[in-house]
This record gives structure tokens, C-alpha cells and sequence, in this order.
């Protein structure tokens, strides 16, 4: 016995503290700096977001700037330079911002922040300190001040408090900013997880800020504002009992100040409102008086329950900064502008869901085409609270979301229905919480909760159903052009010929034109001068037609549009007007001309076009009349749309059932004669 | 479909009744498409399917031939539409040619295209099919219609004595072992008897074989002299003109003709299409293949039986040998069976790796053994 005590002691003694620096000293992999180049990349990623976070709070828009140099001092050395035109920092916080870990204004707030932990830029600081033991020196100028602020700050990895190696004032040419220099051991390399990358994620996701990088060798890329339009700073609010753990609702109970728990409940918790509180009490057997402190073990469950059963205000996205579809697309149009994508999908924006307690949602925008590579896997921009993930794909519950998608359906490749689909596109999609459920502190990847993969799947497939729209058009469309060849510039040059060997006069090839087309086709095009649209409807069916023509467009733009001929309706609460066109007789044409002043934004892919007084399989670049329009058609259209039908009915030849011979398998070439 | 008579000669100043016959189907097919269009029809054509699906084996001519399946070939699809018109672009051409006297190889139609705008030709490939559409079409050769592939070479190394008519119309008499030098006679793309005509041989057989370098090891060995045959080179995939050369020996000579190649699926074919017919030729079988020609090897057993240095069949090599399974000219016990072998076995082996076991191996073991077999010598 006397030995085992001994032992213990003995263990006792070596039994310490071990410091908050310290511990993240040794396990660097947790917060990004696990090699070089991954150490870079996340002291940009935290100057920046930090950056982004503090101009956003005070309603400036971002203008960020990211220089990366080699430092001559050592090998494998590189200076970061990131500066913002952010509100600044206090001088009394610049020390612990810069030189402690785990201290930041952010972690207990509820509401949306990119950084939540206070970890990331002292960490960065660290990094920098144990790496080539040089101190980070921190500008800092608030507007209230004449002169910034310069700090040469290290973290004191035993105390976890920051050691301030000088200090001075200077003056600085800007009202108000921060700059952080930092000399750290680090690899630049170019590609998928480069700080470029991230910065052109950044200003997918940010189109209200200006971001510059500055690049070893000294190539500058600027990303310009696309928007001037400063986020709505997302609100603190209460905890959603939706979704609460026991312990969390303790602590919350624990902490309030109030008397009584009918008092405690609606100050301290979101969405109980008086008469859910009446039920959550009666419902828990609690009358309402108890101190809220006191209210523990099988109360405390009786009350959880009840607020999780009971039906309470939703949970308010309040404390959320979505992007908006608006801005994705925007973003999107900005940075990836130069690949040409030929559709943008209208961007998703989903209402905020509960999870533990916390609210989120989910974002997706999609670009497909152009010049994006078709027979690649599809490309995958993550991000949360607006901030790229550039690392662990794989391990990322948005990566398992989009590959538990059956893209086949919506016109991608994707081999087995599983997995990254293939072709020219790039999806992008945005989660935004007040707590992010990452996979660990490097926040690279987000843990695979059932709710949040419930969101990102409707929001993919909500997405995905408008790249199945634009596909299924694309495919008429060249359809559509290779009929327009056949009739236009091949069939003509078959009769010229043909009549010119046999020295016959040239044929009427309008009944030819009809049999070949049998459609009736709607065809756009810029106007010669100015903002506007050509229209032109051509009846290639060999029946007369009276067409009633359908335009759906954005609301706002119903009443600064002129249509020449005018329309003889619009709607503009649902954005459409519409016009019956002349009767088209076999090959007739009519033409309309739609405008707009100068300066609207607006063009040709902000219409779509429907008609009605032909079937649907006999339409090219407009679609039938969704049925849910519940529209009354004219007289005169119904009457010569069913007057075509009973013409059809019995006319015109058998579809033709015969093996194409142009299109059969041909097994020439595998056997060459000469 | 077949044609009446053998092409007639290249020279441009006899027999110009002989074009008019030749053109009078291109205005049948003109007046076809003209009274489909002054009808209000879409044009079309309809042509005999050229594929392995729709060959048939002529028992009276012993080849394969096209069978009565068709396709459409019509104006409502935008390939159809274009191969109609390329179709009177080159019919435009033929007719240019006739009337200046010209002939063109196939490789000249090809960039004669470049002029036809929207209906130029995207391959040399698509250019050929056409013409072999157009044969089809008008029951004529494609020398009818004044076009023909540039010289090929191929060439023949033995005892035959024949003559031909050169391009200044003097007749050489040629012995193709005595009067011709180590590249042997060349073989022209015409070898119509009014080109070339036959005269004396002593041969027993014809070996038509592959590869040039194996064609130069049985000469360097005085194989043609010492087993009395007349060598062929097929240079890989043969030429009409060579198949029809063969033919001809083996009808007029009455020379039975064997097939020496490589001992994979490409030459099987190569095979296929001196003795049965090729499926893009079918309709002109009868005039090109040799139906008596018998397969000497490489076979699949003799890389097994002789223990050839062999390389592992590709996944190019494995896709064709399972198309010759449905391939009806290869539906045959012995075929199957070697089929078969081949693919369990997943090798093949070039001719010339005979020479594992030394130069005078090909002449002096394995031909004499497989001829004895064949009951050739």
C-alpha cells in the first residue's frame, strides 16, 4: 500500500497545466500549419477573414490587400502582408488579438462571424515565431486617433499571453486600417490550394470587396468590387431551443439573472413566445415560479422536452448573412467571367433551418459551359460563412451531399449515379451558421450532420433542376439549328443542283420546308441599334396558326419594357404580358420588337417564351403553356388550333421507320479496303 | 447491283459511248430527288446497308455479297442532307470530268471538295464511302466514273509472264522473276485484261503474304524458284487491284491461292477479304474475292505449336476478335475454334518471329510443313 501511495504522488507531482500555446504548439496540423505550404496559405486565410469580419461590422466596404515576398533572412522564408481599411483596433486589444490564442469577441455571440474561435491569426503569429523566431509586427489605426499604432508582438507560449517586443507610433496615409506583417517559414506554390485560389473563392462569395494579391514574382491580380452594396450585419440572437442539448439548456439556466423561470425562458431563449411558454410549463409540470438555476434533473428534462414538442416561433435568420441570389450571381459573373460559362443557374437561397440550437443554411449557384473543361469531374467551390474551404474535400459533408446527387438525371455524367459528376461545370455552395459544425479547428471541412446534408441536397437538387432546363433547351437548340441548315442552305443547293443536271426550273420548296420542319419556331436577336430585342415567330407547320405568345420576365421590368407591336396584356406583378399574333399561314413569319432604356440590366436570357395554339412537340426556342398558368386563350386561337388538328388528323405521311442509313454503325474502318 | 462488264480502260480517247453509259444513272438518281422535291416530299434515298449485319453468302459465286437490307438516306436529318447534296456536288464533277476528259485519284476528290462550301467533305473516309455509295447506287466501279486510288505497289515475285500496256500504250511483255529487279512487279490500280493480260507460268500456288520483309526473306531464299510459287504482297490490308489480280490468277491460271500473315484478328481479316469478300466491298464480292483461297497461317495453335515469341492481345485486339464473333463470315467451325483459342490464349505474333529459330527456318521447316499439310506441295 505504502508504495502505491508513493507512486501516485510521485505521478502527481508531474501533473501540470498544460498551456493553451503550448498544446497547439505541438498538434500545428489542427489549426492548418502542418507543412509549409498549407501554413501560408492559412496566415493569409485568417488576416483576411479577419479583415473582412471587422469592415463588414463597421459597415465599410472591404478593400484588402495581400502581398507574399521572399525573405531574404533564411531559407524557406517568405513576409505575408496583409492590410485592410477596417475600423482598426484599440491599442489596449492589440496585444491579446494578435498574441493570445482562444481570445476573440466572437465565440460567444450568436450570430454569423467567418472567425469564431479567436484562434486563427495569433496562431498564424506563432506559427511565424517558432518557425524563424521573428516577431509579427501589427499597424493598427483607429479614426478617432491621429497616428496608428505599430506593434511588434510574439506569443508567450507558456502563459498563452502576447509579449510586446517594441512599440512606437507612426503616421499612416489611411483613416483607419489594420496591417499585419508576418515573416514565416513557407512554400508558394500555384494551384488548386494557393492563396490565389482562395482570394478568387473569396471574391465569389464577397463581390462587395476589393481584393488584391501581390505574388512572389510580383503578379499582381486585383479582384474588383462587383457590388457596393455593404452585407446587412447579421444580429446577435437568443439560442433556438430546437435542436438544444440538456447540458447547453443548464448552462443557459444557470447564467440567467432573471427570478423565476416563466421570466428566465423568453429572455434567454428564441421563439417562446407567452402562450408556448403557458404550454412548454404545463406540458413540463413546471408552474413558472421556480429560480431558473434550480431547475435540474427531471425537471430539467421535462422542460427540454416540452420545448422541443411544443410549436414555437420559427428560428430568425437574422443572425445569418446570407449571400443572396442575387449577389452569387454577381459574384460568380465577376470572377468566372473570363471561362465564358454559357448558364448561370438562378442561385439558390434556402430559409434558415435549426441545429442544436444554432440556425444555418444553405446557398448553391451553378455555372456550366463555355469554355469549362467537359470531360472533367465537375468542379466544387465550398464555403462557409463566406469563406472558401479549400482542403478535405473528401471529408466534407457538402462534397458527400453533391456526390449523393444522381446527376444523370439532370443531364451530367456521373458514373453508377455516385460520386463527383462529370462536365463543364462549377457549383458553388455556401453554408452559413452562427455555428459552423466543422470536422475539426482547422475548419476545412464541415461534419456530416443529417439536417444540414437534408438542406444542401434540396439545394442541389433545386439547382440542378435548372441546369436539366437549360440542357433540355441547349439540346432543342441545336436541334433546331441543324433543321434551320437543312432548310436554309442545304435543301436549296440540292434543288439548284438537281434541277440544273436535268435543265428543269428550280422547285417550290415551301411544302419541303414544312414537312422537314413541321414546328413552329420563336427566334431572338439583339436589334441593330440600342437595348432591345428582336422577336421573330415562324409558323413552319403546314397548317395555318393563330399563336398567342407568352413573355415571362423580372416583375420590375414588365413596366419599362415597349413592344412594338404593343402587347395586349401584361401582368406585372408575375412579370409576363403577351400578345395573339396574326394568323401564320404554311411558312409565314411575323416579327415583334421589344425595348428598353438605356442602361437596364437586362437582356435576351431574362425572357422566357411560351405559346399556345400549337402542341408542345411542335414548338423550337419557346416552351407550351405551363399548365398552372390558368390562362383563357382567345377564341381565335383555340378555333384554328383545333382546325389545324382535324386537318392533321389522317394527313401527312407515316413517320418514316426506315434505318438511317447515315446514322446506322458502319464497320468501315475497322476494315480498310484501299 | 452488279456491274455488267469489267471497268473499261483508262486511256481518255476510246470508247466514248462507254462514258455516256456511265453518267445515264447519275441522271436516273437526279431525276429521283428532283420529283421528290416538285412532290413536296423530303428527298431521300434508299441504299443497301453495308454492314456485317447484311452480308450473305452467294452460294453460286461462293462469296459473300450485300443482302436486301436498306437504309434511308434523307434530307431530314442534317448528315443525310449534306451527304445528298455531296452527293450532285460529285456527280457535278463526274460529269465535269467526262466532258474534259480528265480522271482524278481518290485522294484528288477529297480536296476537289474544298470548293463545295457547306458540302466539303470532313474526312478522306467520308469522301471513299461515297463513291462506294455511288457504285451502289449506279451498278458501276468507281474507274467508270473516271476515279481510282493512286498506285498502291503492291507486288508480284515469280515465274508468270504477262503483258501490259504501258501509259504510251506500248505492250510490255514481263516475267516477273527474270525481267523485274528485287522489288519485283509492281502491280498498277487497273489490272483488267486490257491492261494486263496473262500469258504463261510455272508455278504450282500463289502465296500471298502480308509483310514486306517477309515477301524479301522468301526471295533473298529462293523460295518462289524452289517450291515453284508466284509471291503476292498484300501490304497489309490489299488493294482492289490486288484482290483482283489474285482473283484472276487463281480463275485464269487456276493457281490455288494461300493467305500468309501476322497471327492476329487484323490479319484474320485481311484474310477475310481476300477469300470471302469485305463487308464495305460487298457489292462487288464476286469481282474481287477468291473464294478458293485457303488461311495458312500464323494461326493461334501455331503460336502455340511452334513456341512464337507472342505479344499480349491489346483491348483493341480483344474488342475486334469478339466482333468477328458475330460476323457472319467468320461463323465457320475452324474459325470459331481459332477465334476462341486465340482469345483464351491472349497472344498474337508477327510473321517475321519465324526467325527465332534463324533465317532459313520460314523456307525450309514451317512453309514446307503447313503447305504439306494443306496438301499444296
Amino acid at each position: 500500500m505504502p508504495r502505491t501511495a508513493t507512486l501516485a504522488e510521485q505521478l502527481a507531482a508531474k501533473q501540470r497545466e498544460i498551456s493553451v500555446a503550448e498544446f497547439f504548439e505541438r498538434n500545428r496540423q489542427i489549426l492548418g500549419f502542418d507543412n509549409p505550404q498549407r501554413a501560408l496559405l492559412t496566415a493569409v486565410k485568417e488576416a483576411v477573414d479577419n479583415a473582412l469580419d471587422a469592415a463588414e461590422e463597421a459597415g465599410v466596404l472591404p478593400d484588402v490587400s495581400v502581398e507574399i515576398s521572399k525573405d531574404d533572412s533564411g531559407p524557406d522564408r517568405y513576409r505575408l502582408v496583409v492590410s485592410d481599411n477596417g475600423p482598426g483596433i484599440l491599442r489596449r486589444e492589440l496585444p491579446n488579438v494578435f498574441g493570445r490564442l482562444l481570445y476573440g469577441s466572437r465565440f460567444h455571440a450568436h450570430r454569423q462571424s467567418r472567425g469564431q474561435q479567436g484562434i486563427g491569426i495569433s496562431a498564424a503569429v506563432l506559427y511565424a515565431g517558432l518557425t524563424t523566431a521573428r516577431a509579427a509586427t501589427i499597424t493598427s489605426k483607429v479614426e478617432e486617433e491621429e497616428a496608428a499604432h505599430v506593434l511588434e508582438v510574439v506569443v508567450d507560449t507558456q502563459r498563452n499571453l502576447p509579449k510586446i517586443v517594441s512599440e512606437r507610433l507612426d503616421l499612416w496615409d489611411r483613416p483607419h486600417g489594420t496591417r499585419v506583417e508576418l515573416v514565416l517559414k513557407a512554400k508558394y506554390l500555384r494551384g488548386r490550394q494557393s492563396p490565389l485560389e482562395y482570394l478568387r473563392g473569396t471574391a465569389i462569395v464577397n463581390p462587395h470587396a476589393r481584393l488584391v494579391l501581390v505574388e512572389p514574382d510580383g503578379t499582381r491580380t486585383t479582384f474588383e468590387r462587383a457590388s457596393t452594396e455593404v452585407p446587412a450585419v447579421s444580429k446577435e440572437v437568443l439560442p433556438h431551443p430546437y435542436g438544444l442539448e440538456l447540458g447547453e439548456l443548464a448552462a443557459i439556466l444557470k447564467q440567467s439573472k432573471e427570478k423565476s423561470l416563466a421570466e428566465a425562458l423568453p429572455k434567454r431563449l428564441a421563439g417562446v413566445t407567452p402562450r408556448a411558454l403557458k404550454e412548454v410549463l404545463a406540458q413540463a409540470s413546471l408552474t413558472g415560479k421556480e429560480d431558473p438555476a434550480s431547475v435540474q434533473g427531471p425537471g430539467l428534462e421535462r422542460l427540454l422536452s416540452a420545448l422541443h414538442s411544443v410549436s414555437l416561433l420559427p428560428p430568425s435568420g437574422e443572425s445569418l448573412s446570407p449571400i443572396g441570389a442575387t449577389l452569387i450571381k454577381r459574384g460568380l459573373r465577376n470572377v468566372l467571367g473570363e471561362l465564358r460559362p454559357d448558364f448561370y443557374a438562378p442561385p439558390v437561397s434556402r430559409p434558415p433551418r435549426i441545429r442544436g440550437g444554432s440556425p444555418f443554411l444553405v446557398e448553391v449557384g451553378l455555372v456550366y459551359g463555355g469554355s469549362l473543361p467537359p470531360d472533367q469531374p465537375i468542379q466544387l467551390l465550398r464555403f462557409a460563412n463566406r469563406v472558401p474551404l479549400l482542403f478535405q474535400q473528401g471529408a466534407c459533408a457538402i462534397t458527400t451531399a453533391v456526390e449523393s446527387v444522381d446527376w444523370r438525371r439532370y443531364g451530367l455524367d456521373q458514373r453508377g449515379g455516385q460520386g463527383l459528376p462529370t462536365g463543364p461545370c462549377i457549383v458553388l455552395v455556401h453554408v452559413a451558421s452562427t455555428r459552423i459544425p466543422f470536422t475539426s479547428e482547422s475548419k476545412e471541412a464541415i461534419a456530416e450532420d443529417p439536417e444540414v446534408l437534408k438542406e444542401l441536397q434540396l439545394a442541389l437538387q433545386a439547382t440542378a433542376r435548372h441546369l436539366k432546363a437549360h440542357i433540355s433547351r441547349q439540346i432543342r437548340r441545336q436541334y433546331a439549328s441543324e433543321k434551320f441548315t437543312i432548310i436554309r442552305r442545304i435543301l436549296p443547293q440540292i434543288a439548284e443542283r438537281t434541277s440544273h443536271l436535268l435543265g428543269k426550273p428550280v422547285p417550290d420548296l415551301a411544302p419541303v420546308i414544312t414537312e422537314i420542319m413541321n414546328v413552329v419556331t420563336l427566334e431572338t436577336a439583339a436589334p441593330e441599334t440600342g437595348p432591345g430585342l428582336m422577336v421573330t415567330i415562324t409558323n413552319y407547320t403546314p397548317r395555318a396558326r393563330v399563336l398567342e405568345l407568352f413573355a415571362e420576365m423580372p416583375p420590375e421590368l414588365v413596366s419599362t419594357l415597349t413592344g412594338t407591336p404593343a402587347s395586349d396584356g401584361t401582368d406585372p406583378s408575375l412579370g409576363r404580358a403577351w400578345w395573339t399574333l396574326p394568323k401564320l399561314a404554311p411558312n409565314g413569319q411575323t416579327r415583334m420588337e421589344l425595348r428598353w432604356p438605356a442602361g437596364t440590366d437586362c437582356d435576351a436570357s431574362d425572357f422566357d417564351w411560351y405559346i399556345a395554339g400549337v402542341d408542345e412537340s411542335r414548338l423550337l426556342g419557346a416552351d407550351a403553356l405551363p399548365g398552372d398558368w390558368d390562362v383563357r386563350l382567345p377564341r381565335q386561337v383555340i378555333e384554328a388550333a383545333e382546325a389545324a388538328e382535324v386537318a392533321s388528323v389522317g394527313a401527312g405521311p407515316a413517320a418514316e421507320e426506315e434505318v438511317d442509313y447515315d446514322g446506322a454503325e458502319k464497320t468501315a474502318g475497322l476494315e480498310e479496303d484501299d | 447491283m452488279a456491274p455488267k462488264r469489267p471497268p473499261a480502260s483508262k486511256k481518255t480517247t476510246d470508247e466514248p459511248e462507254v462514258r455516256i453509259d456511265a453518267l445515264a444513272p447519275t441522271f436516273d438518281l437526279a431525276a429521283q430527288i428532283y420529283a421528290q422535291l416538285t412532290k413536296g416530299e423530303v428527298p431521300r434515298m434508299r441504299l443497301p446497308l453495308r454492314t456485317k449485319q447484311n452480308i450473305q453468302f452467294q452460294l453460286k459465286e461462293g462469296v459473300w455479297r450485300l443482302g436486301r437490307g436498306t437504309g434511308t438516306r434523307s434530307a431530314r436529318k442534317l448528315d443525310g442532307a449534306l451527304m445528298l447534296l455531296r452527293t450532285f456536288y460529285l456527280v457535278d464533277f463526274i460529269h465535269e470530268m467526262a466532258r474534259d476528259r480528265k480522271t482524278s485519284t481518290l485522294r484528288e476528290l477529297y480536296y476537289i471538295s474544298e470548293q463545295w462550301k457547306d458540302a466539303k467533305f470532313h474526312s478522306e473516309d467520308e469522301s471513299n464511302l461515297l463513291i462506294e455509295d455511288l457504285e451502289v447506287l449506279c451498278t458501276r466501279l468507281r474507274e467508270d466514273f473516271r476515279l481510282h486510288p493512286e498506285e498502291n505497289g503492291a507486288s508480284v515475285i515469280g515465274d508468270l509472264t504477262l503483258e501490259e500496256t504501258n501509259r504510251k500504250g506500248v505492250v510490255k511483255r514481263i516475267n516477273c522473276r527474270d525481267d523485274v529487279g528485287d522489288g519485283g512487279y509492281a502491280l498498277p490500280f487497273n489490272v483488267e485484261k486490257e491492261k494486263v493480260k496473262l500469258r504463261a507460268t510455272n508455278a504450282k500456288f500463289v502465296l500471298a503474304i502480308e509483310c514486306g520483309g517477309m515477301v524479301d526473306r522468301l526471295a533473298e531464299n529462293g523460295f518462289d524458284e524452289a517450291q515453284d510459287a508466284l509471291l503476292v504482297h498484300l501490304k497489309g490490308q490489299p488493294a482492289r487491284s490486288t484482290r483482283r489480280f489474285l482473283k484472276r490468277l487463281n480463275e485464269e491460271l487456276k493457281l490455288p491461292v494461300v493467305v500468309f500473315t501476322d497471327g492476329d484478328p487484323w490479319s484474320f481479316r485481311i484474310f477475310a477479304s481476300v477469300a470471302y469478300g469485305a463487308i464495305k466491298t460487298a457489292h462487288i464480292s464476286h469481282y474481287l474475292a477468291t473464294p478458293g483461297a485457303e488461311f495458312l497461317g500464323v494461326t493461334a495453335s501455331d503460336i502455340e505449336n511452334y513456341e512464337l515469341p507472342s505479344d499480349t492481345l491489346t483491348d483493341q485486339d480483344t474488342r475486334a476478335l469478339h466482333a468477328m464473333q458475330t460476323d457472319p463470315r467468320f461463323g465457320t467451325a475452324d474459325w470459331r475454334s481459332e477465334i476462341d483459342l486465340m482469345l483464351k490464349n491472349g497472344k498474337k505474333a508477327e510473321q517475321q518471329s519465324l526467325a527465332k529459330y534463324g533465317l532459313n527456318y520460314v523456307t525450309e521447316t514451317y512453309l514446307p510443313e503447313k503447305l504439306a499439310e494443306m496438301s499444296v506441295i
